[in-house]
């Protein structure tokens, strides 16, 4: 199995229309402010070697000034020195709203599946998550957002859980179709109009 | 397989203690009406039929074979009765890929597939069907009560499993149209029985218990095209594979084997029974055919305490306590004596007799927001009789919503339950059971219809 970098990753949704952060790699502290256009920024430093960005903290939320940008930058680089290979990625920071993930993996007896839970920190704790076999119906879909603990939480409005639906087809079309052995979307901020993926992690 | 003509039993003896004694014996005390051929080169007649040295000297088309000798000889039967153009095999023997001599397993699977006989073990019970009185289990009759024919049928991985759920079936009083064990699934697995047993007229509801499946997708694809016909309740042993070990992903952290069966369940629109217990309490509901309306639920008992649990079991389920209807309401308070409080649970007090009992249950059957009825019968108080428990019978037919019994007991409420199981009333021993099995009857008619 492979780890597709990061920004081929966001291509590849791109092209099943799941919308991910605006995203690049940036090679200085300048180059990272001169991403952020003003705007508040996250930097993540990328690393095959880094399963948890956060728990190695590898993670810089809400960057505004040009100051606080350079002093994250460097500190990443501290940190990120012991997982060589790595790059730094610059992220647009998300509207807030709720975290979910949608996932992906290859299942021996029954082939690939599809995963919906509530994300970010609670992954763990809560273990709150509906599985199918892809290719789901929007059948499936409804059933796997009606499964959740979190439904109330996860979904606004009857229009957002239309959105979220059409994002789980869209998924599982994607973990079908291209042969993807584990696919992490986490988090997927869900909000009342709209998401985005923050974080993208897929094995090929 | 089911319905043979002609069995041939290898292995068959008259020393009542081996394998081949118990299955003959069956065989004809059950009343098989087939023809019967005991096989076994070491004896002319055994248990009064003449006997044979191999099936290839039994002039005679067999559509069944029952193979029960030692797992080293199953080859050399089986190539004979390939041989012999015996249509079907069931191989009771043991020793096979489940003690890890997966070679002779193959082999016997190469020997089955060279003659295209469907064959079913080896390591298991076979196959009983009470229409036809086919029985290759060899349990002695006396030790284990045999269901009555029905609608139901139980397909078991597991040989123990199997023979403590018949022993059960009996109990609970549900009727049985096949059971399957079907052990090591050599050649016919999951997929083959799921195909039969769609296009088996006699099965209205499938009962299981699996410990893991062979084909993991074409189990799926049959299961969705199943379950949309028939009503499947499963149960699966061994949840745990070693938990997540290295996992490279959160997906994969939590979406482990076990995850992946229960996913795979949902989606085909099974049952999920918990233990063997819920196996049996939904399979009764399932097999009283019963075709739910909604989730609204009325109560009618006699005792308050059981009234409140029930209730709570209910609401636990997922289920709704119907709001009776002003003019319900107000019969209800003409009819019922003063001591009776009109409300959901309705509760008629504990000197209700049948005649109470059946005024109630018309009133709420008329009721429009009544879509279930839970009927709790105690037997213990003095109103509650034999009368009562005909009363409720009789009721079930003449009204058309859904109804089920809660009966809590022993001695005298075990009869009675008995007697109402027997006329098709489904009868449970606790209020969780009832209310879940309720829940499971409303969640597979929405899947049906595609109702989220």
């Amino acid at each position: 199995m492979q780890l597709v970098e990061y920004t081929a990753a966001a291509r590849l949704l791109n092209s099943y229309g799941i919308k991910s952060v605006d995203s690049r790699y940036v090679r200085s502290a300048d180059d990272a402010i001169r991403f952020s256009g003003g705007k508040k920024i996250a930097l993540k430093a990328i690393s095959s070697k880094a399963l948890h960005k956060t728990k190695a903290g590898l993670i810089k939320l809400n960057l505004l000034e040009g100051e606080e940008i350079s002093t994250a930058f460097a500190d990443l680089e501290r940190r990120a020195r012991k997982f060589k290979p790595y790059k730094i990625l610059a992220q647009k920071m998300s509207a807030p709203g709720i975290e979910i993930i949608i996932g992906g993996r290859e299942d021996r007896q029954f082939g690939r599946m599809l995963l919906l839970g509530l994300g970010g920190i609670y992954v763990e704790t809560f273990k709150d998550f509906a599985l199918r076999v892809c290719p789901i119906t929007r059948f499936d879909a409804k059933e796997m957002i009606a499964q959740l603990k979190s439904r109330s939480v996860v979904t606004y409005s009857g229009k957002s859980e239309k959105m979220l639906e059409e994002l789980l087809l869209r998924a599982s079309r994607l973990i079908s179709e291209s042969k993807l052995s584990e696919l992490d979307l986490n988090p997927v901020i869900i909000r009342e109009d709209g998401y985005e993926v923050v974080d993208i992690r897929i094995l090929r | 397989m089911m319905k043979p003509q002609s069995v041939a039993i290898i292995g068959a003896s008259s020393n009542p203690v081996k394998v081949g004694y118990v299955i003959l014996n069956n065989y004809i005390e059950e009343g098989y009406q087939g023809r019967l051929y005991p096989i076994n080169p070491n004896d002319d007649k055994i248990l009064g039929l003449k006997a044979y040295k191999s099936v290839l000297e039994v002039r005679d088309r067999i559509d069944l074979a029952v193979i029960a000798v030692p797992a080293a000889i199953v080859p050399k039967v089986l190539e004979e009765c390939g041989r012999a153009k015996v249509r079907s095999v069931v191989v009771v023997s043991g020793g096979f890929a489940e003690i890890g001599d997966q070679k002779l397993e193959d082999k016997i699977v190469a020997i089955a597939n060279k003659y295209k006989m469907p064959m079913i073990g080896p390591n298991c019970l076979g196959v009983m069907d009470p229409r036809s009185r086919i029985d290759t289990l060899f349990l002695p009759t006396f030790k284990l009560s045999k269901p009555k024919i029905g609608g139901v049928s139980f397909v078991c991985q597991s040989g123990a499993v199997g023979s403590t759920v018949l022993d059960l079936i009996a109990k609970e009083g549900f009727g049985l149209s096949k059971f399957i064990s079907y052990g090591n699934a050599a050649q016919v697995d999951e997929v083959d029985l799921f195909e039969y047993l769609m296009e088996d007229d006699e099965t209205k509801v499938i009962i299981m218990y699996i410990e893991g499946v062979k084909r993991g997708r074409e189990f799926f694809e049959i299961g969705k095209r199943l379950s949309m016909k028939k009503p499947v309740v499963v149960l699966k042993g061994g949840v745990t594979e070693g938990g997540a070990v290295a996992a490279h992903s959160h997906t994969a952290a939590l979406a482990g084997s076990h995850e992946a069966y229960d996913a795979v369940f949902r989606q085909c629109g099974f049952a999920i029974a918990r233990d063997l217990t819920e196996l049996l309490h939904y399979g009764k509901i399932f097999a009283s055919e019963i075709e739910p309306k909604g989730d609204r639920i009325a109560i009618i008992t006699n005792g308050g305490g059981t009234g409140v649990l029930t209730t709570d079991a209910v609401f636990n389920a997922g289920l709704k306590m119907a709001e009776f209807s002003s003019q319900t309401k107000s019969t209800l308070k003409k009819k019922m004596p003063s001591t009776v409080n009109i409300a959901n649970p309705l509760d008629l007090v504990g000197d209700a007799d049948d005649r109470r009992y059946e005024d109630a249950l018309n009133l709420l059957a008329q009721d429009k927001n009544v879509e279930m009825l839970i009927v709790i019968a105690l037997f213990q108080t003095p109103g509650a009789d034999e009368k009562l428990s005909e009363r409720l019978v009789h009721l079930k037919s003449s009204i058309d919503k859904p109804m089920i019994v809660i009966s809590i007991g022993a001695g005298y409420t075990e009869e009675r339950k008995i007697f109402m199981e027997n006329n098709g009333l489904p009868v449970y021993d606790s209020p969780a059971a009832a209310a879940n099995s309720l829940a499971e009857l409303l969640k597979y008619a929405k899947y049906k219809k595609k109702m989220v």
